[in-house]
């Protein structure tokens, strides 16, 4: 599939690779990790409390809460969560399954 | 329309306030045979009855309101038969916890109290609490445990009496603001404010349901009784997994936990913000926020990193000795209040069902609560 | 909670975009103490994101005109020695004006002399069948993926709705090397030439936007003018769009033949919402006007709000663009600095005149966007019975129709009735369009009044409100009767 990253005017930060919903996603530092999933193919971050429905990033810029993971003990929106080596993402789904 | 001195409607009673107690009254008064119209300011239940916890406890509950908090939990239950449309009313057991011995002893001290009148709450061991409840905190050293308890969603009951009103023959008049009471051997005649461009309402009998405003509209009748007002505080967060599955409270009664069907908890407990009858609630206190969230989040750890949604504010009454105003008006002849039941929402529509029931001339299920008591009692800390 | 360091603080101000920071550093030149915050990692706010810390530009690559600007106000600002807390939300604040802010660290309160809100605006995207998908973005949003992010919404995107945002986005897309399927937008081309006048002051961005065209032309992008979406399918990872004729007043027009087109990815929105979080929340007067966006703040020509210290500045006070931002954010700063006894009130008028004249112009082309982006009517009144009006709680128009129709006459009692307002969003995505809704029942867009303004502003956790502590830290109050 080709990238969504558009290079042509920039020079991205050090490659980097964080870890969501135990799977390897390879980013580069500083991108958001909501725009680094999307770039990995991965749009959907959870679901919809009425009627399940898959939900992913929508206004990219912390309001909306669409999409909201777990960054350890924090519940944020990964639009505001800088991709870091070794980060550890857990969608909501994901880590209530986790928990049973 | 205006200036017209001469009311153009006639009721039998007319009930000033729409919360709970006043819709309950309302229906019940209406329901044995009235012409009744149901006054308030505001939209139905908007105010205490609209934004409390939901929580219908005998743990929290004054012992000698019991009894009373036991039949409106069946009505509140029940209430998609007679409301013709429910509140979420969820039966779930109580626990109320204790996590030090000054705490076991008021466990102890409260069960008994309550048992006394009827509450079935039995002391029980931390280990047994646990298997009610496994997400309670491991310190734990002892709980009261009653299987009546449960809760509703309190901002769907303006929605639900409406309904029920309506059906009724109820004339609700929402949104209008009441300016004073002329009380006479005639009767009553109910006066708008003048934007309401609404002739006054004449009424045989008055019945006043002001919540916390009660204190205003005794005054209007030229009867002081001071009423309380307390500001407080209700936090809820996010869905979140099922972290519990009981209603829990803590023994010193600053916590109320619940955990809806949606996955929201709702932390209570009656820390105070700021606020009062004028302003209606203004803010919280941040030293309370965290206080209330520090007892939520050690009495069920798991409740640490959820998210908070919205914190807000409700106004609850209470009287000089606690207990309810309910009854006749002391020297104004066919005039009543009902109110003032500090957790009010609780025993709410059995509150309305007995002042009807008196109104009717029907002899009430449970006793009352005289207003006359509470004429030159001084309110504690005054 | 954490203590706030010694030094007295004159001027709070919230918000580091384009106004806030522009205040910020005029109320230092006047002698204020001032602290600015901002929840994202540097100044700029949305207009003038920065690039990730990390990325740099290209060698060679001339950077745009925002750009520049971007980079020359946060240089200005680090320059200036102005004391920044980027990374903290404010949740909440006091009617002190006390200022409560989540940050790394955990929470810190800040208690200022007056505070200035300059918190910008969020997108109002009016939402049709599909608009929940993920792979559907806003414009505001694909403008921050494509400008901050250096990224693209998909391989082939239909960009639609209102506003100058579509052409930029449209245009931003070709230039990263993307596909631009469609663009579709709800204005006419005659509503385009009618803000001709106001740019005649701006000749740059007229420039700018022939250009953009012109890209378009070539690149043979169909652009739709007086269509709308009417919904979107997926399909696998592809999204089919079925886009619709509408009126002028953004109404389905019936029996048009739907166009459709096929994508992997929609950017949408239909305009922006100034942020009035803080204001509801502390009772400030508010008013609605269609043409600004929507409710603001009623606050003078300098920001002054009806509640004494104060202020508001920037879009968030009501649009009037990124242009016209600083010099307001620059007026209420020098407004703060006389009311704080800081400014003679000559000084003060010799700088409110100079700062007015500056902003006028601006004002007047950032308000003629604000008009060809402000909501529609005949949008609203064409979303589906079906269709998710409320994305946090899964509430329908349906549901929202249901309770108008049960005697929901206000915001808060449809809130009450049916949850919308009551997720975590608070209302910011839906309220405006849900507010709509409920005012063509009732007849009357004022009196159904905006959701109540509660904290938290932004959700926190239990945990990071109540710190660390032991049973025995549990302030207790005294205990309840018997």
């Amino acid at each position: 599939m080709p990238s969504l990253r558009a290079d042509q005017a920039v020079q991205r930060g050090p490659a980097v690779r964080f870890v969501a919903d135990g799977c390897a996603v390879d980013a580069f530092e500083g991108e958001s990790v909501a725009a680094a999933l999307f770039a990995a193919g991965w749009r959907e971050l959870r679901r919809s409390p009425r009627d399940n429905a898959p939900r992913g990033m929508f206004c990219l810029m912390g309001s909306c809460q669409e999409c909201v993971v777990w960054v350890g003990a924090h519940k944020l929106p990964a639009c505001q969560v800088p991709a870091a080596a070794g980060l550890e993402i857990e969608s909501l789904d994901f880590r209530e399954q986790r928990l049973g | 329309m205006s200036g017209n001195a001469r009311s153009s409607t006639a009721c039998d009673a007319v009930v000033v306030g729409g919360g709970v107690m006043g819709c309950s009254t309302a229906l019940h008064l209406a329901q044995g045979g009235m012409r009744v119209a149901l006054v308030d300011r505001g939209p139905l239940c908007r105010e205490a009855s609209g934004v409390n916890a939901g929580t219908l406890t005998l743990h929290m509950t004054r012992a000698a309101l019991v009894p009373y908090a036991m039949r409106a939990w069946r009505m509140w239950m029940d209430a998609e038969k007679w409301l013709g449309m429910g509140v979420l009313a969820t039966p779930v057991p109580g626990l109320t916890l204790a996590f030090t011995e000054a705490e076991c002893e008021l466990v102890e001290l409260r069960a008994r109290a309550r048992r006394e009148y009827g509450a079935p709450i039995e002391v029980i061991s931390p280990a047994r609490a646990r298997e009610i409840e496994p997400g309670v905190h491991p310190g734990l050293l002892k709980a009261g445990y009653c299987d009546i308890d449960g809760f509703a969603s309190a901002y769907l009951t303006g929605r639900a009496f409406r309904h029920a009103l309506t059906a009724a023959g109820v004339d609700v008049i929402e949104n209008t603001p009441v300016e004073g009471i002329d009380s006479g051997d005639a009767g009553h005649v109910v006066r708008f404010g003048a934007a309401a461009s609404r002739p006054p309402l004449q009424a045989t009998r008055v019945v006043l349901a002001g919540g916390v405003w009660i204190e205003n509209m005794l005054a209007w009748l030229g009867v002081q009784i001071p009423i309380k007002v307390l500001v407080n505080q209700l936090i809820i967060t996010e869905r979140v997994r099922p972290v519990m599955r009981t209603v829990l409270s803590v023994a010193n009664g600053l916590l109320s936990l619940k955990q809806f069907a949606n996955g929201t908890v709702l932390i209570g407990g009656g820390w105070q913000g700021e606020g009062d009858r004028e302003r209606g609630g203004v803010e919280a206190r941040p030293e309370n926020l965290v206080g209330n969230m520090r007892l939520a989040a050690y009495a069920v750890p798991a409740l640490a990193e959820a998210r908070i949604a919205r914190i807000w504010l409700g106004l609850e009454a209470e009287t000089a000795d606690a207990m309810p105003i309910i009854g006749d008006v002391p020297g104004v002849p066919r005039a009543y209040v009902v109110g003032s039941a500090h957790s009010g929402y609780t025993s709410g529509p059995f509150m309305g069902r007995i002042m009807a029931q008196h109104i009717l001339g029907q002899q009430p299920e449970l006793p009352l609560f005289d207003p006359a008591r509470l004429l030159g009692m001084p309110m504690p800390g005054a | 909670m954490a203590e706030a360091p010694p030094s007295p603080i004159d001027l709070l101000v919230i918000g580091a975009g384009p106004a806030g920071a522009r205040a910020a550093l005029r109320a230092q030149a006047c002698g204020l103490e001032v602290l600015l915050v901002d929840e994202n990692s540097d100044a700029g706010g949305q207009v003038w994101r920065p690039l990730p810390p990390g990325f740099t530009r290209a060698a060679g690559v001339r950077s745009s005109a925002e750009a520049m600007q971007g980079d020359a106000l946060r240089d200005e600002l680090s320059g200036s020695g102005i004391r920044c807390l980027f990374g903290h939300k404010v949740w909440n604040v006091g009617g002190s004006l006390r200022t409560d802010l989540i940050g790394p660290e955990g929470v810190v309160s800040w208690q200022p002399r007056a505070l200035l809100v300059a918190t910008g605006t969020t997108e109002r995207v009016v939402p049709f069948a599909g608009w929940t998908l993920p792979g559907i973005i806003g414009l505001a949003a694909a403008t921050i993926l494509l400008k901050s992010q250096n990224m693209l919404p998909g391989r082939r995107t239909v960009v639609a709705g209102s506003g100058p945002l579509l052409m930029a986005v449209a245009s931003g897309i070709l230039k990263a090397g993307g596909d631009v399927a469609a663009v579709l937008d709800l204005a006419s081309r005659a509503d385009w030439l009618q803000t001709l006048p106001s740019l005649a002051s701006r000749p740059d961005l007229l420039w700018q936007g022939v250009q953009w065209k012109a890209l378009l032309g070539r690149a043979g992008v169909p652009l739709l003018y007086r269509h709308g979406i009417a919904s979107v399918e997926a399909l696998g990872n592809e999204f089919r769009v079925h886009a619709q004729q509408v009126d002028m007043t953004g109404a389905p027009v019936a029996h048009a033949a739907p166009v459709v087109f096929e994508a992997d990815a929609v950017a949408v929105g239909h305009g922006l919402v100034p942020g009035t979080d803080v204001t509801r929340l502390l009772r400030a007067r508010h008013r609605y006007e269609a043409a600004r966006g929507g409710w603001i703040a009623d606050a003078d020509a300098q920001g002054r709000t009806s509640i004494a210290g104060l202020y508001v500045a920037g879009d968030g006070a009501g649009i009037a663009g990124a242009a016209a931002a600083g010099a307001h954010g620059e007026l209420a700063a020098v407004a703060c600095a006389h009311d704080l006894g800081r400014l003679t009130a000559e000084a003060h008028a010799r700088e409110r005149n100079r700062l007015l004249a500056q902003w006028r112009k601006p004002a007047r082309f950032g308000r003629a966007m604000a008009g060809l982006m402000a909501l529609r009517e005949g949008a609203v009144a064409g979303i589906a019975p079906d269709t998710v009006v409320c994305r946090c709680e899964d509430v329908t128009r349906a549901e929202i129709d249901a309770a108008a129709r049960d005697g929901a006459r206000d915001m808060n009692q449809l809130k009450a009735w049916t949850r919308c307002g009551m997720g975590p969003c608070q209302g910011r995505t839906c309220g405006d369009v849900a507010g709509a809704l409920l005012a063509a029942h009732v007849g009357n867009r004022e009196a159904v009044g905006c959701f109540t303004g509660r904290a938290p502003l932004r959700p926190v956790s239990l945990a990071e409100v109540a710190g660390d502590y032991t049973y025995a830290d549990i302030p207790i109050p005294k205990a309840a009767p018997l």
